[in-house]
């Protein structure tokens, strides 16, 4: 096999992989201390960003570094595939870190910290 | 480029604020702008440093975490009373009980946007000109102190030779400092001449050691000095002097 075709197998399985671990994450079974989910907020802070898994820690930790941001902005910063990030930032929206709002075409992602 | 460094440690009392005082101190000398801030809110302790009337300063390192202030609020320049050529920012926290009593009880969502108002803080400073920001923390896993070692590129772990420090320091490595990706260094201070000085580390925990400093009565006795400003000569001051040049190449 030509070495492209063994790197593009490579990012296949891993991406396969990838997606597997947040079917896991998102039913709640890794992370931690989502049982106090019911009744304490969901803010993001930094004692909860380091019970998060080490992928979507760093999606987090971006997002808290650069402010608002799209999943492009963060993909470019961490280095990964923009449907990657897309793909965390959603999972961190899911368990309610991370909110999301359109502005145009485009979608930002913000830390949820429920205050202004 | 600007760096930021926090300097951390598992247990207190190691040495963290002399420091942070003395190697902001060391890097204003040197002409460079620095902003040393007091991320240490539930002890604050950089008052005693500085010589000048603090009673009339209006906002604290307190104001810009619950982000009532911004940092250019916050900050009062030393640089003309030591006689530095680089600027010599220095925000206080402020020593009131009802204040540190207030911040203990502060929930999650206020920690989170206090992480948040360092890092808007961190960015303006840098956009001010700062080369380097060190943040004096408590020791252990306080928030506020987690919440500096977030904000920051470096992690300055200053351990004192005792087993429980040793211990302690392990955990948070890694299950703090790695976890967020920090680079990290290590300081030995209040090193005992007794250990043999051949079989000093280079590294521990694979973190590199940058400096060893001794065990002085005379670092305890004069530590309402900046011994970088006031003896140059001095055993203390020179170590502060090689922490600070590997602490530029570390970048
Ligand atoms: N190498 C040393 N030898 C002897 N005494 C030292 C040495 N380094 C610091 N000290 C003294 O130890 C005391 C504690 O130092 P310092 O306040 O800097 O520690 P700290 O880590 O900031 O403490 P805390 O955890 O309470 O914030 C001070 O009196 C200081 O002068
Ligand atoms: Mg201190």
């Amino acid at each position: 096999m030509p070495e492209n075709e063994i790197l593009e197998e490579i990012l296949y399985n891993l991406k396969e992989i990838n997606s597997k671990l947040d079917r896991l994450l998102s039913k709640g079974e890794i992370v931690p201390f989502s049982n106090e989910k019911l009744n304490v907020n969901s803010s993001l802070d930094v004692m909860m960003l380091l019970s998060l898994p080490d992928h979507l820690r760093t999606t987090a930790t971006t997002l808290f570094e650069i402010g608002p941001a799209t999943a492009e902005d963060i993909a470019e910063i961490t280095r990964k595939e923009r449907a990657v990030e897309s793909n965390y930032l959603n999972q961190l929206v899911r368990m309610e870190h991370v909110e999301k709002y359109r502005e145009g075409r485009k979608v930002y992602f913000h830390i949820n910290s429920n205050m202004c | 480029m600007t760096f930021t460094i926090a300097v951390h440690s598992a247990k207190g009392g190691t040495g963290k604020t002399s420091i942070s005082v003395n190697l902001a101190a060391a890097y204003a000398l040197d002409g460079r702008n620095v902003c040393l801030l007091d991320m240490d809110v539930r002890g604050p302790s950089l008052r005693t440093f500085f010589k000048h009337d603090t009673s009339g300063i209006p906002f604290w390192v307190n104001d810009l975490l619950s982000g009532k202030r911004g940092i250019n609020e916050v900050v009062v320049d030393v640089s003309g009373e030591l006689g530095t050529n680089g600027k010599f920012l220095v925000g206080y926290s402020k020593a009131d009980i009802n204040e540190i009593r207030e911040l203990a009880s502060k929930d999650r969502k206020w920690q989170s946007n206090a992480l948040k108002n360092i890092i808007i803080g961190k960015k303006e400073l840098i956009r001010n000109g700062t080369d380097v920001i060190i943040f004096d923390t408590g020791p252990g896993v306080e928030y506020e102190s987690i919440n500096a070692v977030a904000a920051s590129d470096i992690v300055l772990i200053v351990q004192s030779p005792t087993k429980a420090c040793f211990d302690c320091t392990e955990q948070l490595v890694n299950g703090v400092y790695k976890s967020l990706n920090k680079k990290c260094a290590i300081v030995d201070n209040m090193h005992h001449c007794s250990v043999d000085g051949n079989v000093l580390q280079q590294k521990r925990y694979d973190i590199p050691v940058l400096v060893t400093i001794p065990c002085m009565c005379n670092i305890a006795t004069r530590s309402q000095e900046i011994l970088v400003l006031s003896d140059r000569g001095h055993v203390f001051s020179m170590a502060i002097s090689c922490m600070k040049h590997k602490l530029e190449s570390f970048q």
